[in-house]
Parts: structure tokens; C-alpha cells; sequence
């Protein structure tokens, strides 16, 4: 898809990037990580000719990009900057049809678009009216992304997209992101500092220091295999436990252990489903599958009550299980409903799978270790 | 005589001078913009021109207004102007070079480098980068410039009464050569109303130019 060959390039007599061979797969999300000067920037830029390479090619779909003329290249890769990036004088609909307009798509055809993509990264189309300043950085994040989509790009270059957000709301634009990767299926290449960013986010992983590609691989081989020392310090300590981090909640939830209610069911009949069931909480979902509540059955001196849970506690179906667990365990539940991005419930997660989990990894390592 | 009887003898003179006044900046007005907008547009992509124009432009302004007149007057007199507008629109012009061209030049400058490589990235060309990005976004301090220039023009343009062309310079001028503190006063404070008006009318204009998404209370 990307195939970098023989890159080399040199600002003055510094040589940002070293003879640097590469290729991307289609439909994958390549992480490029390394510390500051170490060309991972660079690399990204020399794809969309933000930079000119010094010597080498790149081939973008077979083409090399030297070939194409800059600026219609650039139209046809999706780009998106660190702080996003938007113009604060367009609106968020002018924002996400500047490559459409370049390109001189119709007004209809691009107010439709601008809907649909408004849609893809969950924002509501009254957003189309309003202007940057007045979103907050995720929402500017997410317009940043839609811009970036507008003219459905094959490629879709990142440089540190998500590196000025808050860590909470970080996590949450890595979930959203994604769940909309698995619909839009594009070639990204993603910059990172952040090596949790890249295990979470990343199918492969390119791991950069001093302009060399140190290693490039699949994210398991990657914490499996550190190649050396340098790879070792980045991945930290902690990376047996990371490797959790490679499991998504979504492949454990379970869809036969629950109980789910209607929000018009009566008090009565609620109480005798919820005990007939061997379940001490029953799932309130309305009539699109959103999850609005839970009831909960306590016994309390003796009788039996019947508490309302107006905002249970969720999980997102893209969190990683580190982060499945630790939510379980600020919570104090042993289950937790599993949810997307757009609140809809898709079953339920237990703390025991998870253990089941961890030890599964520990007996690998035990006998890769043997 | 009151100083309401005046005023109303002085009505139709008031008028007229505050109308010669205003005629004096309006002209300079498009001559000072047309000349230091591309001016600042120039220097803003070279650093060293920057410097050199911005350093001459600010000497401009220490030069005393009233002498300014006088050199436009001696200067222009072999060609016969020396006497009327054109000396005065000429100094006005002069003095607002450098507030017009130095916000063109720090507006310009200050578009952020992210902003511009996010349009580049986007694909749009230098031309597209300027009209679409550069310049809408630095029209409210390029405004602030123009407005600064004009109200100092009206303070200025007092003395293009010495020159022949009239204005409210007039009662000031001829109030102290009678000793006649009324006129003078009045003058004074016609042209700090003129002056507080013209502020105010940019402003509106400043504000219907400046994009939606950069007020504040949007």
C-alpha cells in the first residue's frame, strides 16, 4: 500500500532520517513511535511531500509520489495535526469540506458528505453550524478527523492526533477511533510518542531512534520479542502486563449470563423476573438498545428492595482489559454491561473472564520461559 | 454674546470645516491603505526588508507633524501644489504608513505555522493558503491598523488649515491668533468628536469584516 524505499534525509548536515525501508500494509493502522529527533515526523511528512525526501522513493498505491504533483497528492490523503489544526474562521461544516471544495464537488454532494461524516465520528449535525472555538478539544479532534475523511481517502497520515488531549478523554477518542477504523478500514499511519497509544491503537508498530528503524513488527511480537535493549526501555517494566492491553473487552464479552428488562415493565413482575433469574441486577434498554439504567435487588434487613440505578457503570467495547479491569475494580461490580460508542449495549463482561485471561498469558510465558 | 449665540453664528462654518476635515482623510484614507497593505503583504515574508521598512516608517513618525507640513509644502511647491489638499493628504498619508503596515506585517506573521501546514496538508496551493487562511484571518488587526492610522489622522489634519486646505484646524488655529479661547476650545473638541466617531464607525466596520469564528462571544 505505502512502501517506503531507501529513505534518507538530511537538514543541513544532520541526517533526520537514515536509509529507511518500509512497507505498509493495507487497511492496518502502523504506529511510528520513538523519542523526540527521531524522525518519525519526518518519515510521516515526506509521505504527503510536506517534506522533500533528500534520496529514496515512496510508493503510495504502486505510485511514487515524486511523480505527482504535490498539491494533488496531498488532496488525496487524509492528513490531521497535532491541536487539530482547524481554521477557527470556518465553520465546522466549511472545515470538513475544504478537500471536498478543492476538488470541486457539487454543494449537494458535500452537504451530504459532511452529514455522514458528522455521523461517522458521533457528533450531531447541529454541530456543522458552529465554529472550532466554541467545541472542546475532543470534539475539535473529531471534526479534525472528519476533515481529514472528507474525500475518502485511501491513506490517512497522524501526527500525534490525540497528543493535546486530556488522558480521560484521550481514552475515550481511542475507543471512538477505533470502532470508526473498523467501519472505514483505511491505511493509517498514526505518530506517537505514547507507547500505551501505540499497543492500544496500532496493528503494527515502528519503532524509530536516531533516524533507523530499529524495529517493525506485529504489536504481540513486538512485547514478545523486543529486539534489544532500546525497544525494552520503551515498552517499560510493566510489558507483560501490556500485553492485556492487546485484548479488547470486546472478544470477552458474554451474551447468556444477564437478564434484560424494558423500561414499561411494572415494579411487581420486575421484582419476580429479576428473582426468579439467579441474577442480582437486571438491564434497562430502550427501544433502540441503548443501555438507560439497571435495577438492582438487595436484600436489606431482611427485605428485599428494589434499587434504580439511573447511570450504571460501563464498559467500552473497544477498552482494552487493563482498562475493563480497572474500571470493575473502581466500581466494585464483578460484571459490567459492555457498551459502544454510541451507548448501545452489546452484553456483559465478568471479572472472572478476565482472570481467566491473565492466567492463560502467565502459563505462555511460563512455558515460552521453559 | 452667550455661547450658544455662538455657535449658531459659527453653525454653517462648523459644518463646512468639519466636512473639509473629514474630505482631507477620506481622500488620504485609500491612498495610505492601497500603499501599505501590499507594503506589509511585501515585508512579511522577508524578515530583513521588515526591519529596514518598519525602522524607516517609525522615523517617519518622529518627524513633528506641523514640520512635516512644512516640508510637504516646500517640496511639493515647485510643482505648484504646494498650497491646499494635496500637501495635506500627502502628510496624512505618510503618517499612517506605519501603523497600517506594521499590523499588516504582525498580522500576517502571526498565523500559526500548524495552521498553515494543516492547509498544506490539505492540499491547497500558496495562492489558496493566502486569500482562504492568511488573510481573513488576519483582517481584524489589519483593521486595528487602519483604525489607528485614520484617528491619528484627524488629529494631524488639524494642521492642514496652515496649508490652505482648510479643516477644523481653522478655529483652533485662528482662535489663537485672536486670542479668542472660545474658538479654540471648540475646535479642539469638534475634532476629539470627529475623532471619537471615525473610532467608532471602524469599529463597526471592523466587526462586520472580522470572520464569525473568531469573536469571542461566538
Amino acid at each position: 500500500m505505502i512502501e517506503l524505499k531507501n529513505i534518507t534525509k538530511k537538514f543541513g548536515k544532520q541526517t533526520a532520517v537514515k536509509n529507511l525501508n518500509l512497507k505498509v500494509e493495507k487497511g492496518n493502522i502502523t504506529m511510528f513511535i520513538g523519542p523526540s529527533g527521531c524522525g518519525k515526523t519526518t518519515t510521516l511528512k515526506m509521505i504527503n511531500r510536506l517534506i522533500e525526501p533528500t534520496s529514496g522513493d515512496i510508493l503510495v498505491q504502486g505510485k511514487s509520489v515524486v511523480d505527482m504533483e504535490a498539491v494533488k497528492l496531498r488532496r488525496s490523503i487524509g492528513y490531521v495535526i497535532q491541536e487539530v489544526g482547524l481554521f477557527p474562521h470556518f465553520s465546522v461544516f466549511d472545515n470538513i469540506a475544504v478537500v471536498p471544495r478543492l476538488l470541486e464537488w457539487e454543494e449537494s454532494r458535500i452537504e451530504e458528505r459532511v452529514e455522514e461524516l458528522l455521523h461517522l465520528v458521533t457528533l450531531d449535525s447541529s454541530y456543522a453550524q458552529k465554529y472550532p472555538l466554541q467545541l472542546s478539544g475532543g470534539e475539535q479532534q473529531r471534526v479534525g478527523l472528519a476533515r481529514a475523511l472528507a474525500a475518502d481517502p485511501e491513506v490517512l497520515l497522524m501526527d500525534e492526533p490525540f497528543g493535546a488531549i486530556d488522558p480521560i478523554n484521550r481514552l475515550k477518542l481511542h475507543d471512538s477511533f477505533l470502532e470508526i477504523q473498523e467501519e472505514i478500514k483505511k491505511t493509517i499511519i498514526f505518530v506517537t510518542h505514547d507507547i500505551n497509544e501505540a499497543v492500544k491503537l496500532g496493528d503494527k508498530i515502528a519503532i524509530m531512534s536516531e533516524g533507523n528503524l530499529v524495529q517493525y513488527d506485529d504489536v504481540e511480537e513486538i512485547l514478545q520479542n523486543p529486539k534489544n535493549e532500546f525497544v525494552e526501555n520503551l515498552l517499560g517494566r510493566d510489558r507483560s502486563l501490556k500485553a492485556l492491553t492487546l485484548e479488547k473487552t470486546k472478544n470477552f464479552v458474554t451474551q447468556d449470563d444477564y437478564l434484560i428488562i424494558s423500561p414499561n415493565d411494572d415494579q411487581q413482575s420486575l421484582r419476580q423476573k429479576i428473582k426468579k433469574s439467579q441474577f442480582e441486577q437486571a438491564f434497562i434498554l430502550d427501544e433502540n438498545g441503548r443501555l438507560i439504567g439497571r435495577k438492582i435487588l438487595e436484600v436489606k434487613k431482611g427485605n428485599e428492595e428494589l434499587i434504580h440505578d439511573h447511570n450504571p457503570v460501563v464498559v467500552d467495547r473497544n477498552n482494552n482489559l487493563i482498562e475493563a479491569l480497572s474500571t470493575m475494580l473502581e466500581s466494585g461490580e464483578h460484571q459490567l454491561p459492555v457498551v459502544n460508542s454510541k451507548g448501545k449495549f452489546t452484553g456483559v463482561i465478568n471479572l472472572s473472564s478476565i482472570f481467566a485471561e491473565v492466567s492463560e498469558a502467565e502459563t505462555k510465558k511460563e512455558v515460552k520461559g521453559a | 454674546m452667550n455661547y450658544w449665540e455662538f455657535l449658531q453664528v459659527y453653525q454653517d462654518k462648523i459644518v463646512l470645516e468639519v466636512f473639509r476635515h473629514l474630505q482631507i482623510i477620506l481622500i488620504s484614507l485609500p491612498f495610505s491603505v492601497l500603499l501599505s497593505v501590499p507594503l506589509g503583504f511585501y515585508i512579511s515574508s522577508r524578515p530583513k526588508a521588515a526591519k529596514i521598512v518598519i525602522y524607516l516608517a517609525s522615523i517617519l513618525m518622529t518627524v513633528p507633524s506641523l514640520a512635516l507640513f512644512g516640508i510637504m509644502v516646500v517640496l511639493l511647491a515647485p510643482l505648484n501644489l504646494g498650497l491646499g489638499k494635496t500637501p495635506a493628504v500627502l502628510a496624512i498619508t505618510l503618517y499612517s504608513l506605519l501603523p497600517i503596515t506594521r499590523n499588516t506585517h504582525t498580522a500576517l506573521n502571526q498565523v500559526s505555522p500548524r495552521m498553515i501546514e494543516a492547509a498544506k496538508g490539505l492540499g491547497m496551493s500558496s495562492s489558496q493558503i493566502l486569500w482562504k487562511i492568511k488573510i481573513p484571518l488576519s483582517i481584524p488587526v489589519i483593521m486595528a491598523g487602519v483604525r489607528n492610522a485614520l484617528v491619528l489622522g484627524v488629529s494631524v489634519a488639524t494642521f492642514a488649515s496652515l496649508v490652505g486646505a482648510g479643516g477644523l484646524g481653522y478655529f483652533i488655529f485662528s482662535g489663537i491668533s485672536r486670542s479668542n479661547l472660545r474658538m479654540v476650545t471648540t475646535g479642539a473638541i469638534i475634532v476629539s468628536v470627529v475623532g471619537i466617531g471615525v473610532n467608532y464607525l471602524l469599529l463597526l466596520l471592523e466587526d462586520s469584516l472580522t470572520p464569525q469564528g473568531l469573536k469571542n462571544n461566538s
